[in-house]
C-alpha cells in the first residue's frame, strides 16, 4: 500500500539525509551527531522520501521520465491510501485526516480541564500540562486553519464552478499528503516530552525549549508548505475553470470566500515559515535572530509571526463565513441579500487582516506610539465584518426557514460569532486590553471566534455535503441532538470563562489563585459536556456512511451546482460541461435557472431544479 | 390593478414587522442596559489607571448591548415568524434594500469611529498624561521570580512588591532570559519584561490594600515562560507613604 512506501521512503530520506548533514557537521569540525541539526536538516529529505514513497514516484516522476503512465484505481477505500489526484478523494483525505486530529486536539483540551477543574496540580505536573496545553492550542490550530478549506475547498470548490477538477491535480495531491508528516512531527514531539511554548512558540522562550520544540518549528513549517501549494492551487482552479457563463459575480459566495482564503494562505503564510525557519536556525545552526546578547530581537519573532497568525484568523473564520452564507441563503429559500456587499466584505476583511497584526503586541514592549494606529485599523474590521451580518439577516428575512442540521450550525455560527466579534471590540480598546491580553478573556474571545465560528461553520459543512460526499443521509434526529448539545456545552464552557478572565485569570497556567476556583469548575463541567457531545457525531458519522439512507442527488432542494449532479458524483462530475445562466441563488424569481446541465432540454431542467 | 393592491398589502405587512422588531429591541436594549450598569463586570481596582480601563470597560458594555441585542432580536424574530411551516414554497426574491443597507453601513461606520476609536483613542491620552514620576521601581524577571530594585534607596527584594500610596511610580521593566509579564491585576497594567530591553509603565495606586485582602493585588507573570510560569507571582502592598518610607529604613 502506499502508505507502507511513504513510510519506507521517509526513514531512507531520513538516514540519507542524516548522514548528509553529519558529513557536513564533520568536515567543519564539529562533531557529527547533534540531534536537533541532524534532526532539521534530515527531515527536508525524510519529507521527500516520504512524498516519492505515497506515490509522487510511482505516478508523477517516473512517467515523467518517460516510463509509462500508471492509472489510479476508481473505487474502493484503498484509493483514499494512494497518491489518488482526484479532488474528491483528496477532500474526503483532508477531511477525515483533521477530524482525527480535531479529536485528538479535544481528548487534549479534556485532559486541561481535569487539571483546572481545582487548584494545586492534582492530573498532570505544570510541566506536562504545559506540554498538553501547547499541543491542544497547535493542532487546533492547524485544524482550523487547513480542515474546511482542505475538505470542502477541494471537494465542493471544483464542483460549485462546473469544472471537472482542480487545475493541478498531483499538486493537489502533493498537498494533501504533506499533512500525514505534520501530524507524526506533533506526536514525534509529544514523545520527545513535548515543547513548552504555546501554539505561538515565542522567541527567545521557543529557542531554549527541548528538543520537542524543534518539531514543532518543523511541523508548522511542513503545514506552511502545503497551505501555500494548496493556496495557489485554489486561485488557479476558480480563475481559470470556472464553466461558461461562471461570471464573478454568479461565483457561489461559498466559492468566493474559499478564492480570499486561499489568496490569504498564499500571500501570508510565507511569513510563518520564515518565522519558523529564524528559529530552526537559531536552535541548529547557531544564528542569533532573536537573542539580545548577540544582537538579536525577541520582538522580531512577534511581528512576523503575528503578520500572518493574524490573516490565519480570517483563513479560518471566512469559509465559515461562505458556508453560513450559502445555507442560510438554500435553507431560507431566498436570494443572498446584498451579494456584492458580501463578496466586498470578504475582500475588505482581507485587505485589513495585513495590517493589524500589532495589536497582538499592545503589551510587548513596542513603540507606544503604535498603539492608536492598531487600535484604529482593527477596530474598522468591524465595519466589513458587520457586513456578513448584513447578508445573513437580510437573507433571514421574510424568507421560509427549514431548520436542517446543518441550518441550526449556520444560525450557531452567527450567535457564536456575534459574542466572538463584539468581544473582540473590547481587546481592540488598548486602555481594555491591557488589562485582558493574556487572560481567559482572550481565550473565551478566541474560542468564539474559532471553535464557535469556524468549526461550527465546518461541522454544518459536514452535515451540509456528507449526503453529496458519500451518498448516504447522515442522521437528522442525531444532528439535531448533536447541535444542541454541543451548542449549550460549549455557551457553559466559554461564557464563564470571560468572568474568570476578568476576575484575573491569565491563560496557559496550570494553577491559579484560589478565588479563581468555582469559574473554573463550571468550565470544566461544560467541556467535558461539550467534549462528549461529539460522541453523538462521531457514531452518527460512520454509522451513516456504513448504513445511513440512500440519499438523493438534491437532499437540501438546493440550486448549486454540486447538487444537480448525483451523490457521490461521477468521476468527471459533469456528463456534459455545464451552462451558466445565473447566479445560484433565484429562489422565488419566476424562470429563474442557475445552469443548463445539458441533459435534455431546458424546459426539463427547469423542472428538475424545481425539487 | 390587483397587483398594486396586493403590493400595499405587502408594504404594509412589512411595515408591521418592522415595527414590531423596532419595539421589541426598544425595549430589551432598555432592559438590557439596565442589567449592564446593574453589574459590576470588573474585579477589585485600585488606581488611577484601573479607573481609565474600567470606564472604557463600561462604555463598551453599554455601546454593545444594543448591538447585541439588535441582532439577537431580528435572529429570534425570523426563526419564530419566518419559519417554512410546510408550505414548502420559496421565500421573497428580495435580493437589495438601500435603505436597510445604507442605514446599516452608516451606523456600521459611526459606531466604529466615533463610539469606538475615539474613546479609544482619548483613553490613550488619559494614561500618557501624568508622565512625571515621583518614585522609580526596577523590575527583573527572572524564570521563575520577580526581583525589585528601588534604585534611590538601593534596596532589592524578591518579596512583596511594597507600594506608597497615592505616588506616582515608574517601572522599568526587563528580563535575563525569556519574555515575562509584569502583570498587577488590581491596578490594570501589564507590561512585558523583554531580555536585551527595558519596557515602562506608570501607576498610581489609590487606597492602601494588600494580597491577603484582595487577591488581585498580586504581580503575576502573564506571559507563558516555562515550566514555574503560572506560580510566578509575588503579593502586593499598598502602604502609606511613611510606613513606606520606615520599610525602606529598615531594608537598608
Amino acid at each position: 500500500m502506499a502508505v507502507v512506501g511513504g513510510v519506507v521512503g521517509g526513514a531512507i530520506g531520513y538516514v540519507l539525509g542524516a548522514a548528509g548533514i553529519m558529513a557536513i557537521r564533520a568536515a567543519v569540525g564539529a562533531r557529527a551527531w547533534e540531534v536537533e541539526s541532524v534532526t532539521a536538516g534530515a527531515w527536508l529529505v525524510a519529507v521527500s522520501g516520504w512524498l516519492l514513497g505515497v506515490g509522487a514516484w510511482k505516478y508523477w516522476v517516473s512517467p515523467w521520465f518517460g516510463r509509462p503512465e500508471r492509472t489510479y484505481a476508481t473505487h474502493g477505500w484503498r484509493r483514499y491510501f494512494d497518491f489518488d489526484t482526484d479532488h474528491k478523494v483528496i477532500g474526503i483525505q483532508y477531511l477525515v485526516t483533521f477530524l482525527v486530529m480535531f479529536f485528538m486536539a479535544g481528548l487534549f483540551a479534556m485532559f486541561m480541564r481535569w487539571e483546572l477543574m481545582r487548584t494545586g496540580e492534582d492530573v498532570v505536573n505544570a510541566d506536562q500540562y504545559n506540554a498538553i496545553m501547547s499541543l491542544h492550542g497547535t493542532m487546533m490550530v492547524f485544524v482550523a486553519v487547513a480542515a474546511t478549506v482542505g475538505a470542502f475547498g477541494n471537494y465542493v470548490v471544483p464542483i460549485m464552478i462546473g469544472a471537472d477538477d482542480m487545475a493541478f491535480p498531483k499538486l493537489n495531491a502533493l498537498s494533501y499528503w504533506l499533512v500525514p508528516p505534520v501530524l507524526v512531527a506533533l506526536t514525534v514531539s509529544f514523545a520527545f516530552g513535548g515543547y513548552d511554548t504555546g501554539w505561538t512558540g515565542y522567541a527567545p522562550l521557543s529557542v531554549q525549549s527541548d528538543v520537542g520544540g524543534l518539531f514543532y518549528n518543523l511541523a508548522f513549517f511542513t503545514l506552511g508548505l502545503s497551505s501555500i501549494i494548496g493556496g495557489l492551487n485554489i486561485i488557479v482552479t476558480v480563475v481559470t475553470m470556472r464553466a461558461k457563463g461562471m461570471t464573478w459575480g454568479r461565483l457561489p459566495i461559498f466559492v468566493w470566500s474559499i478564492f480570499i482564503t486561499a489568496m490569504m494562505s498564499l500571500i501570508f503564510t510565507q511569513f510563518v515559515a520564515l518565522a519558523m525557519l529564524m528559529v530552526i536556525l537559531d536552535r541548529t545552526a547557531g544564528m542569533v535572530f532573536f537573542d539580545p546578547a548577540s544582537g538579536g530581537e525577541p520582538l522580531l519573532y512577534q511581528h512576523i509571526f503575528w503578520f500572518y497568525s493574524h490573516p490565519a484568523v480570517y483563513i479560518m473564520i471566512l469559509p465559515a463565513f461562505g458556508i453560513t452564507l450559502e445555507m442560510i441563503s438554500h435553507f431560507s429559500r431566498k436570494p443572498l441579500f446584498a451579494y456584492k456587499w458580501a463578496v466586498g466584505a470578504l475582500l475588505g476583511i482581507m485587505g485589513l487582516s495585513s495590517v493589524v497584526w500589532a495589536h497582538h503586541m499592545f503589551t510587548s514592549g513596542m513603540a507606544e506610539s503604535l498603539r492608536k494606529p492598531f487600535l484604529a485599523s482593527t477596530e474598522l474590521i468591524s465595519i466589513p465584518t458587520g457586513v456578513i451580518f448584513l447578508s445573513a439577516l437580510g437573507t433571514l428575512w421574510l424568507g421560509k426557514i427549514k431548520f436542517t442540521v446543518p441550518m441550526l450550525f449556520a444560525l450557531g455560527v452567527l450567535f457564536n460569532f456575534l459574542i466572538g466579534g463584539i468581544t473582540g471590540v473590547f481587546l481592540a480598546d488598548v486602555p481594555v486590553d491591557i488589562q485582558l491580553q493574556d487572560t481567559y478573556f482572550v481565550v473565551a474571545h478566541f474560542h468564539y471566534v474559532i471553535l464557535g465560528g469556524g468549526i461550527f461553520g465546518l461541522f454544518g459543512g459536514i452535515y451540509y455535503w456528507f449526503p453529496k460526499m458519500t451518498g448516504k443521509m447522515m442522521n437528522s434526529g442525531l444532528g439535531k441532538l448533536h447541535f444542541w448539545a454541543i451548542m449549550l456545552g460549549f455557551n457553559v464552557t466559554f461564557l464563564p470563562m470571560f468572568v474568570i478572565g476578568l476576575q484575573g485569570m491569565n491563560r496557559r497556567i496550570a494553577d491559579y489563585t484560589p478565588d479563581l476556583e468555582p469559574g473554573n469548575k463550571m468550565v470544566s463541567m461544560g467541556a467535558f459536556f461539550l467534549g462528549s457531545s461529539f460522541l453523538i457525531f462521531i457514531y452518527n458519522f460512520i454509522y451513516s456512511w456504513a448504513r445511513g439512507e440512500t440519499a438523493p442527488a438534491n437532499p437540501w432542494g438546493a440550486r448549486t451546482l454540486e447538487w444537480q449532479i448525483p451523490s457521490p458524483p461521477p468521476h468527471e462530475n459533469f456528463e456534459v460541461p455545464p451552462i451558466i445562466l445565473a447566479d445560484p441563488y433565484g429562489y422565488g424569481e419566476a424562470d429563474s435557472l442557475h445552469a443548463d446541465m445539458g441533459i435534455g432540454t431546458l424546459e426539463e431542467a427547469k423542472d428538475s431544479e424545481r425539487v | 390593478m390587483l397587483s398594486a393592491v396586493a403590493s400595499d398589502e405587502e408594504t404594509g405587512k412589512n411595515r408591521n414587522r418592522v415595527v414590531i422588531v423596532g419595539l421589541v429591541w426598544l425595549v430589551a436594549t432598555i432592559l438590557g442596559e439596565i442589567a449592564a450598569v446593574a453589574i459590576t463586570w470588573e474585579p477589585f481596582g485600585n488606581s488611577r489607571e484601573a479607573r481609565i480601563s474600567d470606564e472604557a470597560f463600561d462604555l463598551l458594555v453599554y455601546m454593545s448591548v444594543p448591538v447585541m441585542v439588535f441582532v439577537l432580536v431580528m435572529m429570534a424574530y425570523v426563526v419564530i415568524v419566518d419559519r417554512d411551516r410546510g408550505e414548502n414554497v420559496d421565500g421573497a426574491p428580495v435580493r437589495t434594500n438601500s435603505m436597510f443597507i445604507g442605514g446599516w453601513m452608516v451606523i456600521s461606520t459611526a459606531l466604529a469611529l466615533v463610539a469606538i476609536v475615539t474613546p479609544g483613542f482619548s483613553g490613550l491620552d488619559e494614561l500618557a498624561a501624568e508622565p512625571d514620576a515621583d518614585l522609580i521601581i526596577d523590575v527583573k524577571g527572572e524564570r521563575w521570580n520577580w526581583t525589585y530594585t528601588y534604585p534611590d534607596s538601593g534596596v532589592e527584594t524578591q518579596g512583596t512588591l511594597m507600594i506608597p500610596v497615592d505616588t506616582r511610580i515608574l517601572f522599568r521593566i526587563t528580563s535575563t532570559d525569556v519574555i515575562h509579564s509584569f502583570w498587577i491585576p488590581a491596578f490594570r497594567i501589564k507590561q512585558d519584561a523583554v531580555p536585551g530591553l527595558v519596557t515602562e509603565t506608570m501607576v498610581t495606586a489609590e487606597e492602601v490594600g494588600q494580597f491577603s485582602e484582595f487577591d488581585e493585588l498580586r504581580v503575576q507573570c502573564a506571559e507563558l515562560c516555562g515550566v514555574g510560569h503560572a506560580r510566578m507571582w509575588t503579593g502586593v502592598e499598598v502602604v502609606s507613604e511613611a510606613e513606606f518610607e520606615a520599610w525602606i529604613g529598615a531594608s537598608q
